[in-house]
């Protein structure tokens, strides 16, 4: 069988739809399926990507209608890179949740059909090459993240998923819009002829459309002020949807953003706009992150902060800080995953998920205790850790560009987040214990494993970034290259 | 009245009633208290939005996009297809996103006994 981007979509979609079947053949496949479904796409992501590194950028048409008419799926070393890493986070976080006690108490059919399509829909945002396709994958997302986010049926589940849901709904109204101006503008939905033809649509069309896009995308992407269900999500949702929100869900919203600005619309000042808008959501969720007192809402807030750095490094737009912005995004899944992840352990049976409970936790819970105090560390840079390298080169990209007064923003922001961080460690290590012993859940053997991966990872990233940085810079080369975008996917139209 | 004339205020119509059904579901989003008027609204928004797809893509005079027999080889004007494809889609998206909204509101309803938006505030904003 010829490995083709396709997979991605058509293989975990179908067995999202089957698993329900297999269930009734034996309870096991439930959990099984989707472990071997994600470790068949790590399989096509590592042969896809060495074919990208050797021939270029691959371009799926599918049905047999070539574009602009047909759908497409492009796997550039950009797109691929982001899809090969909300893989690898879908494989560990399924590793974590196998047999999550939570989740077994609930359905876990559910659990699983719901997380395979968050995957597909993800992937499918980051793969597509049309607009309206897009827009599907966006609901798919959607659907499945509101379902997530309330499923648990407790009370605060619902009102969190409804927040969410609203938004959600309110953002495709408005990308909706924007896709029929579009299409009543240039006629096309295909991404690479309307980069082509973007030129022909007046400017203040071009601009409320463009509007129009950031505001449905960015609800997503956790951009400000479109963020407000991000923390009820978070801290509502079971622990292991945490992680894939914020490693999958927004990282594919992101996507979107990046390239809106990059490759579809050619809008003078945007690039400005998305720096303006990264440091107003980065300082609004950092302060906010300093005043919460449930854990899992100061790790959302601190996702909202890390999101608004990965847009600044994207709005100076230079290769280097492309690199910065794509290695914090690969930081902000694999440590904010840890987090999360180690996190639900540590708040197991508070429902408020205070850090105040966290009390001396450091004795009764050592190994997952030190995994969040390595994420915290990483997250918020210090060498040797992967997070010190995304930021010191987003450093070295601002000093570049001399935006002085960006590289005093971030290293204020580092500090904040250092404060609120290391708050968190304080209560672990130096307090005395509250808890008592059989009020811990010890986590499994298969959480453990799947966040060492995560710790490991981060380590390794931290003495060695170059095992990352050859891909970060063809990705970011992929990014650049508008016009061989335009060339890949339309060849045959303009030959 | 003749035919040209009645066209221009059938389109008028269709396009003044989609913006206003547009401009009446996003009113109940943001000023109805009532989750269900809520749900109601993101409905009606919805509904407006696939009317004005559909109009965009409507030619004058068009016939229905499908090749038959009958119409091969002459000079006739169709409609665009797309934006009907595209509309089909995202009502089904619409379905979807609905029958979620109101497992939602009654799932809210069971805890809080109302559907009052401004009585359910256990979570911050």
């Amino acid at each position: 069988m010829v490995i083709s981007p396709v997979h991605y979509i058509a293989v975990p979609l179908l067995a999202a739809f089957v698993i329900p079947l297999f269930a009734k053949l034996n309870r096991e496949f439930v959990r099984i399926i989707p472990g071997i479904v994600l470790l068949y796409l790590s399989y096509v992501s590592i042969v896809l990507m060495n074919q990208v590194s050797s021939t270029g950028t691959i371009s799926e048409v599918l049905a047999g209608w070539a574009p602009p008419f047909g759908i497409n799926l492009v796997f550039s070393a950009f797109s691929g890179f982001l899809a090969s890493l909300m893989t690898f986070m879908g494989l560990v976080i399924w590793i974590y949740s196998y047999r999550f006690k939570k989740i077994d108490d609930e359905p876990a059919l559910k659990f699983y059909v719901l997380f395979l399509m968050l995957i597909t829909g993800a992937i499918g945002i980051v793969l597509t090459g049309d607009i309206f396709n897009l827009f599907v994958f966006l609901e798919i997302v959607g659907i499945s993240a509101y379902s997530l986010t309330s499923f648990y049926r407790n009370r605060d589940g619902a009102e969190a998923g409804f927040k969410y849901l609203l938004l959600g709904a309110f953002a495709s109204t408005l990308i909706l819009l924007g896709i029929i101006l579009l299409y009543s503008s240039i006629g096309t939905l295909n991404m690479a002829d309307i980069a082509q033809k973007s030129h022909l649509i007046p400017t203040s069309l071009k601009v409320s459309i463009f509007i129009l896009f950031v505001v449905g995308f960015g609800i997503e992407a956790e951009m400000f002020p479109l963020n407000g269900w991000a923390p009820d999500a978070y801290s509502q949702a079971p622990g292991p949807v945490g992680a894939a929100f914020s490693g999958i869900a927004v990282k594919a919203g992101m996507y979107v953003i990046i390239r809106l600005i990059y490759t579809l619309f050619d809008i003078e000042g945007s690039f400005q706009f998305l720096i303006v808008m990264g440091l107003i959501t980065t300082i609004i969720a950092e302060v906010s992150a300093m005043k919460q007192t449930n854990l899992k809402r100061m790790l959302a807030y601190s996702s909202i902060g890390q999101m608004g750095i990965v847009m600044v490094a994207f709005g100076i737009g230079t290769r280097e800080a492309i690199i910065a912005g794509l290695f914090l995004m690969l930081n902000h899944a694999i440590i904010k995953g840890l987090l999360f992840l180690s996190s639900s352990y540590l708040v197991y049976n508070d429902d408020n998920k205070l850090i105040s409970s966290l009390s001396g936790l450091g004795k009764r819970l050592p190994l997952v205790s030190f995994l969040f105090a390595l994420g915290a560390f990483a997250i918020v840079g210090l060498p040797p850790f992967s997070g010190f390298w995304s930021r010191l080169y987003l450093l070295l990209a601002a000093a570049d560009k001399e935006l002085i007064y960006l590289i005093a923003i971030i290293l204020i922001i580092a500090v904040i987040e250092i404060v609120y961080y290391f708050r968190v460690i304080n209560k672990l290590y130096f307090k005395d214990i509250k808890v008592k012993s059989d009020d811990v859940q010890k986590p499994s053997i298969n959480a453990v494993i799947s966040m060492s991966i995560l710790g490991i990872l981060i380590i390794a990233i931290g003495i060695y970034p170059d095992l990352v940085t050859s891909y970060l810079g063809n990705a970011a080369d992929a990014l650049l290259d508008k016009a061989g975008y335009i060339e890949n996917v339309l060849v045959d139209i303009n030959n | 009245m003749d035919f040209g004339q009645y066209q221009n205020i059938v389109t008028i119509s269709v396009y003044g009633s989609a913006i206003a059904l547009i401009l009446i579901g996003l009113y109940a989003v943001l000023i109805k208290k009532n989750l269900i008027k809520i749900v109601i609204g993101l409905s009606l928004a919805d509904a407006g939005i696939h009317l004005l797809f559909v109009a965009i893509g409507y030619l004058k005079g068009g016939t229905a996009p499908i090749f038959s027999p009958s119409v091969v080889g002459e000079n006739v004007t169709m409609v665009d297809p797309v934006p009907q494809a595209l509309v089909l889609t995202a009502i089904v998206i619409g379905f979807a996103v609905t029958a979620v909204a109101l497992s939602l509101v009654i799932r809210l309803y069971k805890h809080h006994n109302t559907a009052r938006i401004d009585q359910i505030k256990s979570l911050k904003w």
